[in-house]
Protein backbone atom coordinates (compact mmCIF):
# COMPACT_ATOMS: atom_id res chain seq x y z
CA UNK A 1 0.00 0.00 0.00
CA UNK A 2 1.67 3.56 -1.06
CA UNK A 3 2.78 5.15 2.20
CA UNK A 4 2.35 9.40 1.98
CA UNK A 5 4.39 10.73 4.66
CA UNK A 6 4.11 14.93 5.87
CA UNK A 7 6.76 15.80 8.16
CA UNK A 8 6.81 17.74 10.53
CA UNK A 9 7.75 20.62 8.58
CA UNK A 10 5.16 20.52 6.78
CA UNK A 11 1.92 22.72 6.43
CA UNK A 12 -0.76 22.14 4.65
CA UNK A 13 -3.78 24.03 3.47
CA UNK A 14 -6.33 22.36 1.52
CA UNK A 15 -7.78 18.42 1.21
CA UNK A 16 -6.03 15.35 1.30
CA UNK A 17 -7.28 12.38 -0.31
CA UNK A 18 -5.50 8.73 -0.51
CA UNK A 19 -6.68 5.60 -0.86
CA UNK A 20 -3.45 4.11 1.24
CA UNK A 21 -1.43 4.74 4.04
CA UNK A 22 -1.36 8.58 5.24
CA UNK A 23 0.79 9.93 7.99
CA UNK A 24 0.98 13.38 9.30
CA UNK A 25 3.70 14.60 11.77
CA UNK A 26 2.89 18.63 10.65
CA UNK A 27 0.15 20.95 10.73
CA UNK A 28 -2.68 19.75 8.23
CA UNK A 29 -5.97 22.30 7.84
CA UNK A 30 -8.70 20.82 5.96
CA UNK A 31 -10.61 17.35 4.94
CA UNK A 32 -8.30 13.79 5.16
CA UNK A 33 -10.05 10.48 3.09
CA UNK A 34 -7.55 7.55 3.61
CA UNK A 35 -7.79 4.45 3.89
CA UNK A 36 -5.22 4.61 7.09
CA UNK A 37 -4.32 7.37 8.86
CA UNK A 38 -2.10 8.12 11.17
CA UNK A 39 -1.63 11.56 12.97
CA UNK A 40 1.46 11.48 14.72
CA UNK A 41 2.92 12.88 18.04
CA UNK A 42 3.51 16.55 17.59
CA UNK A 43 1.08 17.06 14.58
CA UNK A 44 -1.97 18.81 14.62
CA UNK A 45 -4.87 18.37 12.18
CA UNK A 46 -8.23 20.48 11.80
CA UNK A 47 -10.31 18.78 9.60
CA UNK A 48 -13.02 16.27 9.43
CA UNK A 49 -11.45 12.85 8.52
CA UNK A 50 -13.12 9.94 6.89
CA UNK A 51 -10.99 6.61 6.58
CA UNK A 52 -11.17 2.52 8.16
CA UNK A 53 -8.38 3.33 10.40
CA UNK A 54 -7.28 6.33 12.31
CA UNK A 55 -4.40 5.95 14.87
CA UNK A 56 -4.17 9.40 16.95
CA UNK A 57 -1.04 10.16 18.52
CA UNK A 58 -1.03 14.01 18.22
CA UNK A 59 -3.48 16.96 18.27
CA UNK A 60 -6.80 17.05 16.26
CA UNK A 61 -10.05 18.98 16.07
CA UNK A 62 -12.86 17.86 13.80
CA UNK A 63 -14.84 14.87 13.42
CA UNK A 64 -13.15 11.29 12.94
CA UNK A 65 -15.27 8.88 10.71
CA UNK A 66 -13.78 5.72 11.06
CA UNK A 67 -14.56 1.76 11.61
CA UNK A 68 -11.28 1.38 13.56
CA UNK A 69 -10.63 4.15 16.29
CA UNK A 70 -6.99 4.55 18.68
CA UNK A 71 -6.15 7.35 20.31
CA UNK A 72 -2.69 6.99 21.66
CA UNK A 73 -1.74 8.36 25.41
CA UNK A 74 -0.70 11.52 23.70
CA UNK A 75 -3.96 11.88 21.95
CA UNK A 76 -6.00 15.69 22.05
CA UNK A 77 -9.14 15.34 20.44
CA UNK A 78 -11.78 17.44 19.77
CA UNK A 79 -14.98 17.03 18.12
CA UNK A 80 -16.82 13.66 17.41
CA UNK A 81 -15.78 10.25 16.90
CA UNK A 82 -18.09 7.66 14.73
CA UNK A 83 -16.37 4.74 14.81
CA UNK A 84 -17.09 1.07 15.13
CA UNK A 85 -14.82 -0.32 16.99
CA UNK A 86 -12.42 2.53 19.49
CA UNK A 87 -9.29 2.50 21.98
CA UNK A 88 -8.63 5.08 24.12
CA UNK A 89 -5.07 4.75 26.02
CA UNK A 90 -4.59 5.81 29.49
CA UNK A 91 -3.91 9.51 28.89
CA UNK A 92 -5.49 10.31 26.32
CA UNK A 93 -7.80 13.94 26.61
CA UNK A 94 -10.43 13.17 24.80
CA UNK A 95 -13.25 15.94 24.58
CA UNK A 96 -15.52 14.47 22.19
CA UNK A 97 -18.80 12.60 21.55
CA UNK A 98 -18.01 8.87 20.60
CA UNK A 99 -21.28 7.48 18.57
CA UNK A 100 -20.88 4.00 18.13
CA UNK A 101 -22.12 3.34 14.11
CA UNK A 102 -22.48 0.13 12.99
CA UNK A 103 -20.01 -1.03 9.93
CA UNK A 104 -23.10 -0.73 7.22
CA UNK A 105 -23.12 2.91 8.38
CA UNK A 106 -19.38 3.18 6.97
CA UNK A 107 -20.12 1.62 3.81
CA UNK A 108 -22.48 4.01 2.83
CA UNK A 109 -20.35 7.35 3.44
CA UNK A 110 -19.88 8.14 0.14
CA UNK A 111 -15.95 9.77 0.39
CA UNK A 112 -14.73 6.78 2.17
CA UNK A 113 -12.04 4.94 0.71
CA UNK A 114 -13.94 1.60 -0.44
CA UNK A 115 -16.87 3.36 -1.28
CA UNK A 116 -15.37 5.34 -4.33
CA UNK A 117 -14.07 2.16 -6.06
CA UNK B 1 1.47 -53.21 4.17
CA UNK B 2 0.67 -53.06 0.14
CA UNK B 3 -2.44 -51.23 1.39
CA UNK B 4 -0.63 -48.44 2.17
CA UNK B 5 1.00 -48.08 -1.33
CA UNK B 6 -1.78 -46.90 -2.80
CA UNK B 7 -2.27 -43.87 -0.38
CA UNK B 8 0.50 -41.10 -1.48
CA UNK B 9 3.98 -40.68 0.34
CA UNK B 10 2.51 -38.05 3.05
CA UNK B 11 -0.37 -40.99 4.24
CA UNK B 12 2.49 -43.79 4.32
CA UNK B 13 5.07 -42.30 6.63
CA UNK B 14 2.07 -40.88 8.89
CA UNK B 15 0.04 -43.99 9.31
CA UNK B 16 3.55 -46.59 9.61
CA UNK B 17 6.38 -44.38 11.52
CA UNK B 18 7.75 -47.61 12.38
CA UNK B 19 8.89 -47.71 8.92
CA UNK B 20 12.39 -47.53 7.98
CA UNK B 21 13.27 -43.80 7.53
CA UNK B 22 13.88 -44.31 3.74
CA UNK B 23 11.34 -42.13 2.38
CA UNK B 24 12.26 -38.84 1.67
CA UNK B 25 12.46 -36.79 4.49
CA UNK B 26 11.07 -33.36 2.66
CA UNK B 27 6.79 -33.93 2.78
CA UNK B 28 7.18 -35.40 6.28
CA UNK B 29 8.77 -32.54 7.35
CA UNK B 30 6.66 -30.28 5.15
CA UNK B 31 3.54 -31.77 6.07
CA UNK B 32 2.88 -30.88 9.84
CA UNK B 33 4.29 -27.49 9.49
CA UNK B 34 3.52 -25.30 6.44
CA UNK B 35 5.82 -22.55 5.39
CA UNK B 36 4.06 -19.66 6.30
CA UNK B 37 5.11 -16.32 4.93
CA UNK B 38 5.62 -14.08 7.97
CA UNK B 39 4.05 -10.67 7.39
CA UNK B 40 5.68 -8.20 6.87
CA UNK B 41 6.69 -5.93 10.18
CA UNK B 42 4.40 -3.45 10.80
CA UNK B 43 7.15 0.06 9.96
CA UNK B 44 7.79 1.95 12.96
CA UNK B 45 6.28 4.70 14.32
CA UNK B 46 8.64 6.15 16.32
CA UNK B 47 8.74 10.07 16.71
CA UNK B 48 12.46 9.60 14.19
CA UNK B 49 10.61 8.70 11.86
CA UNK B 50 8.38 12.73 12.12
CA UNK B 51 11.51 14.65 10.43
CA UNK B 52 13.17 13.95 7.09
CA UNK B 53 11.62 14.79 3.63
CA UNK B 54 7.91 14.53 2.99
CA UNK B 55 6.42 12.01 1.29
CA UNK B 56 3.38 12.05 -1.18
CA UNK B 57 2.56 8.75 -2.71
CA UNK B 58 1.05 8.38 -5.72
CA UNK B 59 -2.74 8.00 -4.39
CA UNK B 60 -2.64 10.89 -2.78
CA UNK B 61 -3.94 13.95 -4.20
CA UNK B 62 -3.98 17.04 -2.05
CA UNK B 63 -6.32 20.01 -3.11
CA UNK B 64 -4.50 23.18 -1.45
CA UNK B 65 -1.49 24.75 -0.34
CA UNK B 66 1.66 23.15 0.90
CA UNK B 67 4.15 24.76 2.74
CA UNK B 68 7.80 23.02 3.81
CA UNK B 69 11.10 24.03 5.12
CA UNK B 70 12.62 20.52 4.45
CA UNK B 71 12.42 18.33 1.33
CA UNK B 72 9.01 17.22 -0.16
CA UNK B 73 8.91 14.55 -2.83
CA UNK B 74 5.70 14.34 -4.99
CA UNK B 75 4.55 11.44 -6.55
CA UNK B 76 0.71 11.80 -6.02
CA UNK B 77 -1.46 14.79 -7.47
CA UNK B 78 -1.48 17.99 -6.44
CA UNK B 79 -3.62 20.96 -7.22
CA UNK B 80 -2.09 23.84 -5.60
CA UNK B 81 1.32 25.46 -4.43
CA UNK B 82 4.29 24.05 -3.31
CA UNK B 83 6.86 25.89 -1.28
CA UNK B 84 9.98 23.60 -0.53
CA UNK B 85 13.54 23.13 0.07
CA UNK B 86 14.37 20.37 -1.86
CA UNK B 87 10.97 19.55 -4.03
CA UNK B 88 11.13 16.57 -6.28
CA UNK B 89 8.26 16.05 -8.81
CA UNK B 90 8.17 12.17 -9.76
CA UNK B 91 7.44 10.59 -13.04
CA UNK B 92 3.87 10.23 -13.18
CA UNK B 93 3.12 12.75 -10.28
CA UNK B 94 1.57 16.04 -11.83
CA UNK B 95 1.12 19.46 -10.30
CA UNK B 96 -1.25 22.29 -11.09
CA UNK B 97 0.32 25.32 -9.56
CA UNK B 98 3.28 27.06 -8.55
CA UNK B 99 6.62 25.31 -7.54
CA UNK B 100 8.75 27.46 -5.50
CA UNK B 101 12.23 25.84 -3.97
CA UNK B 102 16.28 26.01 -3.91
CA UNK B 103 15.98 23.31 -5.73
CA UNK B 104 12.95 21.37 -8.04
CA UNK B 105 13.59 18.33 -10.09
CA UNK B 106 10.98 17.75 -12.44
CA UNK B 107 10.65 13.90 -14.38
CA UNK B 108 6.69 14.50 -13.79
CA UNK B 109 4.06 17.08 -14.99
CA UNK B 110 3.99 20.64 -13.72
CA UNK B 111 1.29 23.16 -14.95
CA UNK B 112 2.01 26.43 -13.75
CA UNK B 113 5.44 27.96 -13.02
CA UNK B 114 8.64 27.00 -11.26
CA UNK B 115 10.73 29.03 -9.39
CA UNK B 116 14.04 27.82 -7.98
CA UNK B 117 17.60 28.37 -7.54
CA UNK B 118 18.18 25.32 -9.36
CA UNK B 119 15.97 23.71 -12.00
CA UNK B 120 16.43 20.58 -13.11
CA UNK B 121 13.70 18.97 -16.06
CA UNK B 122 14.97 15.26 -16.76
CA UNK B 123 13.74 13.45 -20.28
CA UNK B 124 10.14 12.56 -19.20
CA UNK B 125 9.32 16.17 -17.36
CA UNK B 126 6.53 17.88 -18.65
CA UNK B 127 6.13 21.67 -17.87
CA UNK B 128 3.13 23.78 -18.88
CA UNK B 129 4.61 26.89 -18.12
CA UNK B 130 7.41 29.08 -17.17
CA UNK B 131 10.54 28.95 -15.43
CA UNK B 132 12.72 30.94 -13.52
CA UNK B 133 15.67 30.00 -12.53
CA UNK B 134 19.25 30.57 -12.04
CA UNK B 135 20.70 27.34 -12.74
CA UNK B 136 18.79 25.13 -15.28
CA UNK B 137 19.46 22.03 -16.45
CA UNK B 138 17.17 19.93 -19.40
CA UNK B 139 17.63 17.08 -20.61
CA UNK B 140 16.91 15.89 -23.62
CA UNK B 141 13.24 14.83 -24.19
CA UNK B 142 11.58 17.15 -21.71
CA UNK B 143 9.04 18.65 -22.44
CA UNK B 144 8.75 22.88 -22.07
CA UNK B 145 5.97 25.36 -23.47
CA UNK B 146 6.90 28.41 -21.69
CA UNK B 147 9.49 31.02 -20.92
CA UNK B 148 12.67 30.06 -19.36
CA UNK B 149 14.52 33.20 -17.48
CA UNK B 150 17.11 33.87 -15.23
CA UNK B 151 15.75 35.26 -12.00
CA UNK B 152 17.06 38.35 -9.85
CA UNK B 153 19.33 37.43 -7.88
CA UNK B 154 18.27 38.28 -4.40
CA UNK B 155 16.78 35.43 -3.14
CA UNK B 156 13.14 35.86 -1.93
CA UNK B 157 12.08 32.34 -2.59
CA UNK B 158 13.05 30.82 0.59
CA UNK B 159 10.44 28.53 1.83
CA UNK B 160 7.95 30.24 4.62
CA UNK B 161 9.16 29.67 8.09
CA UNK B 162 7.16 27.35 10.09
CA UNK B 163 4.86 28.52 12.26
CA UNK B 164 5.14 27.57 16.03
Amino acid sequence: MPLSHLSKAITVNGDLESDGELRIYGNVRGQVCADRLVVGAGAFLEGDVIARDVHIEGRMEGRIFALNVTLDSGAEVNGRIFHNTITVAKGARIDARMPWRPPSYFETLETLPEARQ
Amino acid sequence: MSMFNRTDNKETSVSAPDKPRDVTPAPVAAAPKPIQPTPAPAPDLSPARSAGPSVISKALKITGQLESTEDIRIDGEIEGDIHGVAVTVGNGAKVKGSVYGQTVELAGTIEGKIEAKKVILTSTAHMSGDVIHQDIRIESGAYIDGHCRPGSNKVDIKPVAKPN
